[in-house]
């Protein structure tokens, strides 16, 4: 059986197209997996330039053997979605070396597109999805090129085909994307990402957010739908912390309360602090935003006090945050409402209470404990109570660092009244503990504080160093109250950032150095500003876009999005579409081109033209040119009624065979008639 | 795939009256069929298998792909369909042949407004050849033809296909030329020469010049005059291209006639004439014919020859 070979225009195309799709894949997978693609690439180099033999069956198979058994040793398994993607790119190469025929060849490009999209599965940026596209169209111009069985075709008119089929393909693909309905998945295929990355955990002891703060990563975006809250007013609460082991501050519910009554996701009967909530019935203000939470690996969410779900799946906890139905595994959307007002209607039972007021074993805070006993018998109201606390650490020589002195066997108070320096942590921390021994119900509450505008899409940006800790108190009629022990002690941090109250500090210099803001730099700050603001649209146009935008966005355009309505617009703006590009592609060329005969005569005629100096009559005939110019030039008459003739001859009969020969002659008795013409 | 024969039949027939014969065809809407591939299918099915991913995985990008995908094989239809719209095909020259054996047909390709790039043009039981159309000028081809029986043979139904530029669809078209190659008779022995005139009882083969014809003298070569009568010699001494001339041979003129074979089948009588035809043409004797409708006067040479043989051909009915 003959090989099948590749047209040699089209050879470059393939290989180019193959290298591109398996690149995404290479950079991540194992080193094996270029080394397979880099001997395949050789060896058809060799087999096309005939300087060896295609592989038999035998070595064939053996590699296809020996890129399965490589897989299994890299992945331990050769399903799931990173083995079965790196088993497909090794397959790829694999075909690629057993084109024995055409069909293999159409088989590789096809499989090319597959390849191509499932670098989509780990990296949905807009810069990989352009490379993808670029991928796709060296595949379109590689089809090209293997149907194009002309010898002499050139390469260039490959590419050039194949980028006018993508350019009309891309609206079309448009109208698709923005219509085609989005169905719910068939079965589920949750797809982790597996990138370990920084972030909350779900207990805080000191020094774990400032370590955060070493981290420009993003943590998530806000876009608001109307006025922003003022800066002093973003706290963004992820989670509450009520118990504490003299060292670290954990999640913990009531004794004897049910976890499933902790949490509502608005199915089955709403428990007993959801029905008190709604009873209060909805406040006229609040803010409403869209959340894209990047990947946390964690079910909680970020929002201001007290968010209500407007769209996506989360529940409602009863310390008024939002939780997630599964882990946040992906950049997700969800438009959230918060309604300040509505803290005064939570309520706090007894066994709620009595976990709030918890403190530990009496080895822990001894001397803390002394102080919120005085301030107690001191004050009338637990109101009278806080203001002193915060006055407490106002007054004294409490520092704010990112680089506190470590605390060894009793925190609380080796840092209210020994080192004085430390994070936000430590701050929430000691006041909280400050508060419960003095009888005022408190809970620790991590989340981030402030986050950065982008001045293009006036969306926030909360990096992982705008994390934050404070408390919350409980006091009698107004509910759970914020109090930020950290903006008494630097009021710097919580009007104008980390950044901002730590710019002084010489400890912290090489450490804000390493961070990223909007503010670093004049050109740089506002590349960054654009940067973010295309993956902040792309993330909210592109990936976010599913059923309810489409449907909010149909019913804007269409009225109403019933299903015959978004069939009718896209049959409508597809036969639109086709119908202009059939315009386009058939339609009749404006001027008919010049055969060669008829330039030749015409380089005649505007010759002569040019040289007797008045415009010749109209509808001249070869014949009657060659008289004008024996008229004029009675030395050139022979030459050109030869000419003339010769034309005629060319022109009219048939079996004097007009090929490229006679055309040459025909010109060379041009160019001696030109030399007599003067 | 075959039809089952009344269908194939109907379907014949809706064919021919859908495209009549004509000597010169412009390929337009209504003569251009278009089908994917099997590759085109392969290439649908890698795209709702995309489809599917996205919507699973719930990957926007990944849908968009296989959007992109649907979307390039619509534009394909359309320059698929473009690369045989508006190409033209005529009648060219024809050769013709002993029936039995095979003769050609040339078939022109002439674009209207565009290019027209790798066609491939074939008819039932040949194999196709490959052609491009491009730089507004026409290419021409040549399709063998069997010659199954003597006679006008018809141009059997062309089929004119393409797959440009991605070779997902196939767009195809029927063209009958009205276009025909003449099939001489099959030449069959026969001792007798049918032939009047001359020596009537030189009935065995004359042999060799037998010296029955004088040279007469020189006249200017004309086309298609007995290459074997050229006089070489002074065409090499530089004399220029003459023909030589005999007298007339000494039996008098040979008359070649269809009554003499009196009591056969007429594709018998036609195979012995044909015979006699190429004998006395190999001996350069001079020879007419004389057929019931036609006679052709007694000459001699190749363009004597093909007459004769075409004449044959078109028994009974000559143009």
């Amino acid at each position: 059986m003959r090989v099948y070979q590749v047209p040699v225009h089209t050879r470059l195309w393939l290989a180019t197209a193959l290298i591109t799709c398996s690149l995404p894949q290479l950079l991540l997978g194992p080193v094996w997996q270029s080394l397979l693609l880099g001997v395949v690439v050789a060896i058809r180099w060799l087999v096309d330039h005939q300087r060896m033999r295609l592989p038999g069956r035998i070595i064939r198979g053996g590699l296809l053997v020996a890129a399965v058994g490589m897989t299994w040793f890299s992945f331990g398994r050769i399903y799931g979605p990173e083995a079965g993607v790196a088993l497909l790119v090794s397959l790829f190469s694999l075909k690629y070396l057993e084109m024995v025929r055409q069909r293999d060849a159409y088989v590789v490009i096809v499989l090319g597109y597959f390849v191509c999209a499932t670098a989509l599965l780990f990296e949905r940026g807009p810069g990989m999805f352009l490379f993808v596209l670029l991928s796709m169209l060296l595949l379109t111009a590689a089809l090209v090129g293997i149907n194009h069985s002309e010898t002499k075709a050139r390469a260039s008119s490959h590419i050039k085909t194949g980028s006018v089929l993508f350019l009309q393909a891309v609206p079309v693909t448009v109208v698709l994307f923005v219509l085609v309905p989005r169905v719910a998945p068939l079965w589920n295929m949750q797809l982790d990402s597996g990138k370990a990355r920084t972030g909350m955990t779900d207990s805080i002891s000191p020094g774990d957010i400032s370590e955060l703060s070493e981290s420009s990563e993003l943590a998530f975006r806000v876009a608001f739908e109307g006025a922003l809250p003022p800066a002093a007013e973003r706290y963004w609460r992820g989670l509450t912390l009520s118990h504490f082991d003299g060292r670290t501050w954990q999640q913990a519910i009531p004794r004897g309360g049910a976890v499933d009554s902790y949490l509502y996701n608005g199915r089955g009967a709403p428990p007993d602090w959801y029905q008190q909530l709604q009873a209060q019935g909805k406040p006229q203000s609040g803010y409403s935003y869209q959340l894209i939470m990047e990947p946390t690996q964690r079910r909680w969410l970020f929002a201001m006090a007290v968010p209500m779900l407007e769209e996506g799946e989360a529940s409602l906890a009863r310390d008024m945050r939002l939780v997630a139905r599964a882990p946040v595994t992906q950049r997700t959307r969800y438009s959230i409402t918060s309604f300040p007002d509505l803290r005064p209607a939570i309520v706090l039972d007894v066994l709620e209470r009595e976990l709030m007021l918890s403190l530990p074993g009496d080895s822990f805070g001894r001397r803390a404990r002394t102080l919120a006993d005085q301030w107690r018998r001191d004050s009338r109201t637990d109101n009278e109570i806080v203001s002193r606390a915060l006055r407490h650490f106002r007054e004294q020589p409490f520092h704010y660092t990112l680089k506190p002195p470590p605390l060894t066997t009793d925190p609380i108070d080796e840092f209210l009244f020994r080192t004085q320096r430390g994070f936000c942590e430590h701050y929430a921390s000691s006041f909280t503990f400050l508060m419960r021994a003095a009888g005022v119900p408190a809970r620790v509450v991590v989340g981030y504080q402030g986050g950065e505008q982008n001045t293009l899409g006036s969306h926030l940006l909360v990096r992982q160093y705008d994390a934050h800790a404070w408390t919350e108190v409980w006091l009698q009629g107004q509910g759970w109250v914020r109090v930020d022990p950290t903006g008494a002690v630097a009021p710097d941090r919580i009007a104008l950032g980390l950044r901002a109250s730590l710019r002084g500090d010489e400890e912290a210099q090489d450490t804000l150095e390493g961070l990223d803001s909007f503010a670093s730099g004049g050109l740089l700050g506002r590349l960054q500003q654009w940067t973010d603001y295309v993956d902040f649209r792309w993330q909210t146009w592109v990936l976010g876009y599913d059923n309810a935008s489409q449907l909010q966005l149909l019913r804007h355009w269409l009225g109403e999005a019933s299903p015959l309505r978004i069939a009718a617009s896209l049959v409508a703006a597809i036969s639109v579409l086709l119908t202009l590009y059939m315009l386009i592609l058939l339609r009749q060329a404006g001027t008919r081109r010049q055969t060669v005969l008829e330039r030749e005569f015409w380089r005649v005629h505007q010759r002569v033209e040019q040289q007797v100096g008045h415009p010749l009559a109209q509808g001249l005939s070869p014949q009657a040119l060659a008289r004008v110019i024996d008229l004029k030039w009675p030395k050139a008459g022979p030459l050109a009624h030869q000419w003339a003739v010769y034309y005629q001859q060319l022109l009219y009969n048939p079996g004097f065979g007009a090929g490229k020969a006679q055309i040459r002659h025909l010109r060379r008795l041009r160019n001696r008639l030109y030399k007599l013409l003067d | 795939m075959r039809l089952p024969a009344p269908l194939h039949d109907l379907y014949e027939r809706w064919l021919s009256r859908r495209l009549p014969r004509s000597g010169r065809v412009v390929l337009n809407q209504k003569r251009i069929f278009i089908f994917p591939t099997g590759y085109g299918f392969f290439y649908l099915l890698v795209a709702s298998l995309l489809f599917i991913g996205g919507i699973n995985y719930e990957n926007n990008l990944i849908l968009a792909l296989s959007f992109l995908l649907a979307s390039l094989f619509l534009v394909a239809i359309l320059h698929t369909y473009r690369n045989l719209s508006g190409l033209g095909i005529r009648n060219g020259d024809s050769e013709s042949g002993f029936s039995g054996a095979s003769g050609a047909l040339e078939v022109i390709l002439f674009p209207e407004r565009r290019d027209h790039l790798c066609l491939w043009l074939y008819w039932q039981g040949q194999a196709a050849q490959q052609v491009s159309v491009t730089g507004g000028e026409e290419s021409s081809l040549w399709l063998n033809i069997r010659l199954n029986q003597r006679g006008r043979i018809l141009a059997p139904r062309l089929k004119v296909e393409s797959r440009f530029p991605l070779g997902l669809l196939r767009t195809w078209s029927y063209v009958s030329l009205d276009h025909y190659c003449l099939a001489w008779p099959t030449p069959q022995e026969w001792p007798q020469c049918p032939a009047d005139g001359g020596d009537d009882h030189s009935q065995q083969v004359p042999t060799g010049r037998a010296g029955n014809d004088e040279f007469q003298g020189l006249r200017e070569y004309s086309p298609g005059d007995s290459l074997r009568r050229i006089d070489w010699k002074g065409y090499a001494a530089g004399k220029g291209l003459n023909t030589k001339l005999f007298e007339e041979p000494a039996g008098g003129r040979l008359w070649l006639r269809w009554d003499r074979l009196e009591g056969m089948g007429d594709e018998q009588r036609l195979s012995i004439l044909c015979h006699w035809v190429l004998t006395l043409d190999q001996q350069q004797l001079p020879y007419g014919l004389v057929l019931p409708g036609m006679t052709l006067a007694p000459d001699m040479g190749d363009v004597h020859r093909w007459r004769a043989l075409d004449a044959l051909a078109c028994y009974p009915e000559f143009d």
